[in-house]
């Protein structure tokens, strides 16, 4: 039954019921704030980068409606197609793949271009939802139960980390990561895992690329390497620390009017943001994240099985890895990676995988109703 | 398909998703304080930081001071000229369209080859010297990072062409060149007054290191001769500094926005450098120079009697200072420094020469001081005088001659006489000529002055020069006296104030740029009491008077018609001077042609002017050197009435106040009480 089309009550009535007012306006409250901050890092500018990331955003919003209406039951069904579409066209990335700057990670459709790995963010949470969905929480000790998620993760994070891409790769592996010690994965299991990332890091510490390991080095003292690899992350620091308690006021933020700081669309929105609107502007973006985080985490409880509820685990944990690793490396407290910000940073393919995680976490919510 | 039988299952995970709102709401925490650390606590630290990016300072250079005659005509001032800066480091990243664009971050690198060949083509180079000189700059702005990192003066006084041409390709030299508004030292009057004011020249790298405590920059402008150098500290002035709004590539925003342009601190004005008012007189340094410089060497110096102010001073051949304010082509400069007429040595004190008969005065004050000696008895010349072996040559034959006469002839052979009698020994020479300040710099200060020679049989003793017959040379100028135009300036001034030795100066007052006064120099005599007794000074005086009044004077035939001067010339041997090989013949120009000299003072009967001319192997003193002194003493004290130029202020007499042309001021330079000459 689809309540869509077979509630008796009215056209806009049932649409209320179905939209989830909360995650619309957190939503709506970040994406207006980082379009806001996207327009000053620009200059002020409205066309261009702007206008890119407004049509993003409706189209991302009609998505996201579109998945909203999908019946859960349709969604479990077409998860593994659609990770596997996903998988498909990374496949596609080394072969008919753009190549900007040594990276190549985009897909060109006619004018645009579309990232596959920021929508594989996405579909591996649907198709880890379903595979959790299927075992039991007590399955999860069995470790050759464990064997197929694990190359269901590996499989794309590898070929993500190949473009390269190591941020997004990082990304895929927390979100499911996420996913999967929420789904009920013994605690042991979990401290192994951990100890083996961490020991993992440790060997590969002397297997990694110089550049690599320099980027350790220059986060742990930036100073040391201020005029070239270090220049980012302290410009950033000092973009933060001036926009003082109240913030320098929209592009009166010296710092970034006079292009001290690098990469204010894609890395380091924040940056902006946080010297223009002050301390006071940065605790509401933090408060919105962590309310839409909270929130998911609320509908996963009360969700009606166990897939819509590891859908809206998964939708949090994307939301909650993008905004905590990007701030953090934005304040000097992780090295800097190229993780975005969700909506404040410049990039379709983002606002798109976003915007359809909200879809299904509203699809969930729902579903929740009609139980 | 989905079942509801999983419910169970969703009760179980519920301790999970507590952990997990515990775990974001902590997250979030962590974050929040770490940017109330940031914005709040450390908000100071990087609202200075963040200034310190986009302030920029800029030194403000202070304009030199001027330096005028006393009339008050300018002898230098500036002018403003454009200046290339060049920088070896930079960073910027390759332009996909092939230029190069400066960048905020990165790695600095050296100027690449293309660029540094471009800049040279832009420059119009005088010479391949000046070429390489230049090169050379470039290329170690391109190997030292530490010099090259930092925009640097590669150029001074960048032609229109030159300017308009860097000016136009400023785009494909971006983060490599910058031009500069500065200003040059300008010289109005050129070679005119070359020795007085000086020239300017690069601060050298000796002053740079060893005495950073003055301030100087790479490429500062230091006086290098004369008032320049000897006056810098006053003249330079004290940088200012402004601050400006730059963007990342540290270049200026033009259109600052206000919150940034309000952040600026206040700019601090420079001090500008100290106007110095000469005593120079350019009228009579005219008349002085132009007289000279008929001449292929030599100096003349005007002084006035009363105070010792410098009139006029010039000594040719020179270079005019305004040359130096631009590359001078390496065989220009070669040519200058082989030139055996010196054009970088000041005459007037920088080289000594045998004062010849000019010293007979001073001879004569010797003899008066012993009382042995008669001044009116006779002594036969017979052209010659023997003394041991050796034969002593007169120009003439003069006969019978007393000490007047003897002056009045430039007699040799009562010199002579007198030195083989011993009244004039070296010992008893000296003395007095010390007292008369030979042997001993002037103090006037500028341009390295020498001290002369005033031997002494010591000194001839550890020169290796001693024998018996050294006094006689010594007596009428020669052998090893040594003396500089200025020294026998001040001798002859002395004669005519009555026996004061004055400290010869140039410089009347020097004033701030808004007219406060900051010095005014005071006459100074070398003691307090007259060295000459006003009975010797009266028969030197007469027979001064008579060389060139007395019709048998050696002057005679240079008199002036309506002013009545008294001098004595100077015809000083120089026997043979070496020559370099491969020298330049100069036409007119013979090395073992005498010295002319002529010293005078006028009017005879109320001196107030000293004039003293030397011509470098120009002949007799009365041909060469005579006429020079006459003009200039004509133009001084000749015939009044046509004149409209403001003369020069008496002594003691305040400047007049600026815009108002005091009549004051036209009273004539005389001083200590005395009235101006009708």
């Amino acid at each position: 039954m689809n309540p869509l089309l077979d509630d008796p009550r009215s056209w806009s009535a049932r649409l209320r019921h179905s939209i989830d007012w909360v995650v619309i306006t957190l939503t709506a409250a970040i994406v207006t704030l980082a379009v806001i901050n996207l327009n000053s890092a620009g200059d002020g500018d409205w066309s261009g980068r702007v206008a890119t990331q407004l049509r993003w955003i409706g189209l991302g919003s009609m998505a996201m409606l579109v998945v909203t209406a999908i019946d859960l039951r349709a969604v479990y069904r077409l998860a593994y197609a659609a990770y596997g579409f996903g998988v498909g066209l990374l496949l596609l990335v080394p072969f008919f793949g753009i190549k900007v700057n040594n990276a190549q990670r985009w897909l060109g459709v006619g004018d645009y271009r579309i990232q596959p790995s920021e929508l594989m963010k996405v579909l591996i949470v649907l198709a880890l939802a379903r595979f959790l969905h299927d075992a039991a929480a007590k399955e999860l000790s069995n470790l050759r139960r464990l064997v197929v998620p694990f190359v269901m993760v590996l499989l794309p994070a590898a070929l993500i980390i190949r473009q390269p891409d190591l941020g997004t790769g990082i990304m895929l592996l927390l979100v499911s990561f996420s996913l999967v010690v929420a789904a009920g994965l013994r605690v042991r299991i979990i401290f192994a895992v951990l100890s083996a990332a961490v020991v993992s890091v440790a060997i590969g510490w002397s297997y990694m690329e110089n550049y690599q390991r320099r980027r350790i080095d220059v986060w742990l003292d930036p100073e040391l390497y201020a005029d070239t690899d270090g220049y980012q992350t302290i410009q950033a620091m000092i973009s933060v620390g001036n926009g003082g308690f109240f913030g320098r006021g929209l592009s009166q933020g010296s710092q970034n009017a006079l292009g001290f700081l690098p990469e204010p669309y894609t890395d380091f929105p924040f940056a902006v943001f946080a010297e223009e609107w002050g301390f006071v502007g940065t605790a509401m973006v933090l408060v919105l994240f962590m309310s839409l985080t909270l929130w998911a985490v609320n509908l996963a409880s009360q969700a009606s099985d166990r897939f819509g509820s590891l859908l809206c685990v998964g939708v949090a944990a994307l939301f909650f890895w993008h905004a905590v690793v990007n701030i953090a490396m934005v304040l000097q407290l992780v090295p800097v990676s190229g993780i975005t910000l969700p909506f404040f940073s410049a990039g379709g393919s983002n606002v798109l995988t976003m915007m359809l995680g909200l879809g299904v976490l509203m699809s969930v919510s729902r579903s929740r109703h009609s139980r | 398909m989905i079942s509801l039988h999983q419910k169970d299952d969703l009760r179980e995970l519920r301790p999970r998703f507590q952990a997990t709102v515990i775990f974001v709401a902590l997250a979030f925490l962590a974050l929040a304080g770490r940017l109330c650390q940031l914005q709040v606590l450390e908000a100071d630290h990087y609202d200075r930081r963040a200034e310190r990016n986009f302030i920029d300072k800029v030194d403000v250079e202070a304009p030199r001071g001027r330096i005028y005659d006393i009339q008050g005509h300018p002898l230098a001032t500036n002018r403003s000229s454009y200046t290339l800066y060049i920088t070896g480091w930079a960073r910027f990243r390759l332009d996909p369209e092939g230029g190069v664009v400066s960048t905020p971050e990165g790695k600095r690198e050296a100027m690449d080859d293309t660029t540094r060949d471009r800049i040279l083509s832009l420059i119009d180079f005088i010479d391949e010297a000046d070429r390489d000189k230049f090169l050379g700059l470039v290329e170690e702005l391109r190997v030292d990072e530490a010099k090259g990192r930092y925009a640097q003066i590669a150029r001074r006084n960048l032609s229109w062409e030159e300017y308009a041409r860097i000016e136009s390709r400023l785009e494909v030299l971006d983060p490599w060149v910058e031009i500069r508004e500065s200003s040059r030292r300008f010289y109005p009057e050129g070679v005119l007054t070359a020795f007085v004011t000086g020239q300017m020249g690069n601060v050298s790298s000796r002053t740079l290191e060893g005495s950073p405590h003055l301030g100087y920059r790479l490429g500062d402008r230091v006086g290098q001769t004369g008032i320049e150098r000897q006056w810098e500290n006053y003249l330079r002035g004290r940088l200012g500094a402004r601050w400006r709004v730059v963007d990342a590539r540290r270049r200026e925003v033009g259109d600052a926005p206000g919150w940034a342009v309000d952040s600026l601190p206040p700019v601090q004005d420079p001090i500008p450098g100290q106007d110095i008012y000469l005593t120079l007189d350019l009228d009579l340094q005219t008349v002085a120079y132009e007289a000279v410089s008929e001449k292929l060497a030599g100096a003349v110096v005007a002084m006035d009697i009363n105070t010792g102010r410098v009139l006029a001073t010039a000594s040719v051949p020179t270079v005019d200072p305004n040359r130096y304010e631009q590359p001078i082509p390496l065989a220009e400069w070669k040519a200058w420094s082989d030139s055996p007429l010196k054009p970088f040595i000041d005459k007037a004190v920088q080289e000594h020469f045998f004062p010849g008969s000019t010293y007979k005065v001073v001879s004569a004050l010797v003899a008066l001081g012993d009382p042995e000696f008669d001044p009116d008895e006779e002594i036969e010349c017979e052209g010659y005088v023997k003394f041991g072996k050796r034969k002593f040559r007169d120009t003439h034959v003069h006969g019978p001659m007393n000490l007047e006469q003897a002056l009045v002839h430039s007699c040799n052979s009562y010199f002579y006489e007198l030195a083989i009698r011993n009244t004039l020994s070296l010992e008893r020479v000296e003395p007095v000529a010390r007292a008369l300040g030979l042997g001993e710099r002037t103090g006037l200060g500028i341009n390295g002055e020498v001290k002369g020679t005033v031997p002494t049989e010591e000194f001839e003793a550890r020169e290796g020069t001693y024998q018996g017959g050294v006094r006689l040379n010594s007596a009428i100028g020669q052998g090893n006296v040594k003396a500089t135009v200025m020294q026998i300036a001040v001798v002859y001034g002395a004669i005519a104030n009555g026996g004061y030795v004055l400290t010869p100066y140039l410089v009347d007052r020097i004033e701030t740029n808004d007219k406060k006064l900051v010095f005014s120099s005071q006459p100074q005599r070398r003691s307090e009491a007259p060295v000459l007794d006003a009975s010797d000074r009266a028969r030197i005086h007469a027979g001064l008077v008579g060389v060139v009044n007395h019709e048998e004077g050696t002057a005679y035939s240079e008199r002036l018609d309506n002013i009545v001067v008294a001098g004595k010339t100077g015809t000083a041997q120089v026997g043979r001077e070496y020559r370099t090989e491969g020298e330049t013949e100069i036409e007119g120009w013979d090395t073992t042609a005498d010295h002319a000299w002529f010293a005078a003072y006028a009017p005879a009967d109320d001196p107030q002017i000293v004039v003293v001319a030397l011509v470098v192997h120009g002949g007799t003193g009365a041909d060469a050197a005579a006429p020079i002194v006459m003009r200039v003493i004509d133009h001084y004290l000749g015939d009044t009435s046509s004149e409209t130029e403001l003369r020069p202020r008496a002594y003691g007499v305040p400047p007049p106040l600026p815009g108002q042309q005091g009549d004051e001021a036209s009273v004539r330079g005389g001083g200590l009480g005395k009235e101006g000459v009708p």
